[in-house]
């Protein structure tokens, strides 16, 4: 098996240019999602889909962000180019009944388009909301890791566009040893607030630690991201185990109607 | 004109429709997702101008987005939840019924039920299916971590059986098969009656999830109530009618306590549990618990006149029916609201460790 390659997506490099998001669809050659204005800052396109492998958030925020004081006094943008995060233990590949979610070579999670039956259970099972079934299509589609590129020793499109180097593919136990060198040089600079998420199993047990990982500055819902997300089928035992119990009450009551006079 | 419209020789395929802007002439279509298939042209959007609500509406979410993604399932299953249980109920019942002598009537009733059931489970499954024709790649693997696998495999293995048991009353297999496919039906019917549970409490939806040690049960008790109350509406023998009776009335009480149990266990969390009591789901959920306590009522006298048992029936039927679009509505309203997931994982409610 090759190694486990990922995204360690550093936010405080992003200047919100898109880039990532263009390259992804012209490589993929995914469609169009028509043009909408929503007013929410620069964010056009609102959330991942399954068009939209990646997007990048624009918050906004009444509060002043290093050098940016002097300019604009109590604002400050935070951008994100958001992605699937690959998770190491994956919602919607624990919930695939057909075998069509599958782990890659490369550590990636990987849909199956010639299989998916379009059950919609990843859609629901998914605790980034990423993945998303195409109502025409009917199938559940969501980012490759460019898989195709992959195969043939490319950088992810979105990596390969992405002008400050925000967006950084490789080696996931490489790309771990950089992200915590940057949060350090960050700290160091005053960037107190900079901190990682989903880099280990360790700071987020619920998904074993996320093989696309981000260097976040402020707290992960105002980027829209869970603050704590598990994996759905880790938290199955309890429930099997009570419709177990449940299952018995209702064959000893069956037994007992019939058998009373 | 654009350029592109002007340029001669050059036709406009649908790939330059569907808004991937990829001549044919000029590029292959054999990306990741060229496969996605589009509905062209691309509908215009609604014009909507935001207001400046719109980009201060919150501090704590980003833009009041979801973080979830709605389910995708249509309201046939639902539907499903609720003839799944009644058909394994009545597969239990039926089996319960075989092991007692004279009870025969009632045992071709539940069979009919229970194969009937499972019949139109497995139609209203496939139709909500992205792609229906592929409805045979639900047993191409075995996943024990996805309970939509198990359940898949538990409506198989109950369909075969429970039709197999039905067939034994028109035609001349053997009894010992008949019977003993009766008996499985029956073991197969309980975890069919409550593994839909399992599957909803198995998503991120936090209304789905928070409730996952209390709604396996509901949905067996109210299996119950829906085998009990579908053999209501029939014309039985005295002895038969006395058992649905009993059957019913344990099933109805339960299901009201497990209903209670589920606002309890939701309670944890009070965003997660206003989901279930606010809106179309709560006026729903009020619903169901209202129509399956008249129905526990009506069932209560020892000898109801056939009104009376029609009525039970009717009232059970729709509680337990109207339950499943309760939960199924909540769960729809809670992937909407992003508060309801953080509230829930920041009050460790969802923590990976634990229970």
């Amino acid at each position: 098996m090759a190694q486990t390659r990922g995204f360690f997506t550093d936010t405080t490099l992003c200047i919100g240019c898109k880039a990532c998001e263009v390259a992804c669809k012209q490589w993929n050659q995914l469609p169009d999602d028509g043009f909408h204005f929503t007013g929410n800052s620069y964010d056009n396109t609102e959330q991942l889909g399954s068009s939209t492998w990646r997007h990048v958030a624009f918050v906004e925020r009444p509060v002043p962000l290093g050098a940016q004081l002097e300019a604009h006094g109590n604002f400050s943008w935070l951008m994100m180019s958001d992605v699937c995060k690959h998770c190491a233990q994956a919602g919607c590949l624990d919930a695939c009944p057909t075998g069509s979610i599958v782990r890659t070579e490369f550590g990636s999670v990987y849909v199956q388009p010639e299989i998916c039956n379009g059950c919609g259970y990843c859609v629901s099972a998914c605790p980034f909301g990423v993945i998303e079934r195409r109502e025409e299509d009917g199938r559940a589609w969501k980012c490759t890791l460019c898989y195709d590129r992959l195969k043939s020793d490319l950088v992810p499109a979105c990596a390969k566009a992405c002008p400050t180097a925000s967006i950084q593919f490789g080696d996931l136990v490489q790309l771990r040893v950089r992200a915590r060198e940057r949060v350090a040089e960050l700290q160091q600079r005053g960037v107190t607030e900079a901190y990682l998420y989903g880099a280990s199993a360790e700071e987020q047990p619920g998904t074993s630690g996320l093989n696309a990982f981000f260097l976040l500055l402020d707290k992960p819902e105002k980027y829209n991201l869970p603050p704590e997300p598990v994996a759905p089928a880790r938290k199955a035992g309890r429930s099997w185990a009570s419709m177990a119990l449940g299952a018995v009450g209702l064959a000893v009551l069956a037994l007992v109607a019939t058998g009373a006079r | 004109m654009s350029d592109r419209e002007e340029a001669p020789g050059r036709s406009l395929g649908t790939s330059n429709l569907d808004g991937r802007n990829i001549d044919p002439a000029l590029g292959a279509l054999r990306g990741e997702g060229a496969g996605q298939l589009v509905r062209t042209p691309i509908a215009p959007e609604p014009e909507r101008l935001p207001s400046a609500a719109d980009s201060t509406a919150s501090q704590d979410s980003y833009y009041d987005l979801p973080i979830l993604k709605e389910t995708v399932w249509r309201l046939g299953v639902p539907v499903y939840f609720y003839l799944g249980g009644l058909a394994g109920a009545s597969a239990a019942l039926g089996a319960a019924a075989q092991l007692r002598p004279g009870l025969a009537a009632m045992v071709r009733r539940t069979r009919f039920v229970a194969a009937a059931g499972a019949m139109v489970s497995a139609v209203l499954l496939i139709e909500d299916l992205g792609r229906p024709t592929r409805f045979l790649n639900m047993l191409r693997v075995v996943r024990l971590s996805s309970p939509m696998s198990v359940g898949s495999w538990i409506l198989t293995a109950f369909g075969a059986l429970s039709s197999i048991a039905a067939a034994g009353e028109w035609t001349s297999l053997p009894r010992k098969y008949v019977d003993g496919a009766g008996l499985a039906a029956g073991a197969f019917g309980l975890p069919l009656a409550g593994y839909t549970a399992v599957l909803l409490a198995c998503t991120a939806v936090p209304v789905w999830q928070g409730a996952r040690t209390t709604l396996p049960p509901l949905f067996l008790a109210s299996a119950a109530t829906s085998a009990a109350s579908a053999l209501d509406l029939m014309d039985l023998p005295p002895r038969a009618q006395a058992i649905a009776r009993r059957f019913g009335l344990c099933g109805k009480a339960a299901e009201l306590l497990a209903a209670h149990a589920v606002e309890r266990e939701l309670s944890s969390v009070p965003r997660v549990l206003r989901v279930l009591r606010e809106g179309l789901p709560g006026a729903l959920w009020v619903a169901a618990r209202l129509l399956t306590a008249v129905s526990l009522v009506a069932s209560a006298p020892r000898r109801r006149p056939r009104w009376l048992r029609v009525a039970s029936g009717l009232c059970g039927t729709a509680g337990s029916v109207v339950l499943r679009f309760a939960i199924f509505q909540a769960g729809r309203a809670a992937a909407r609201n992003p508060r309801a997931t953080f509230d829930q994982q920041r009050s460790g409610a969802a923590a990976a460790t634990g229970s």
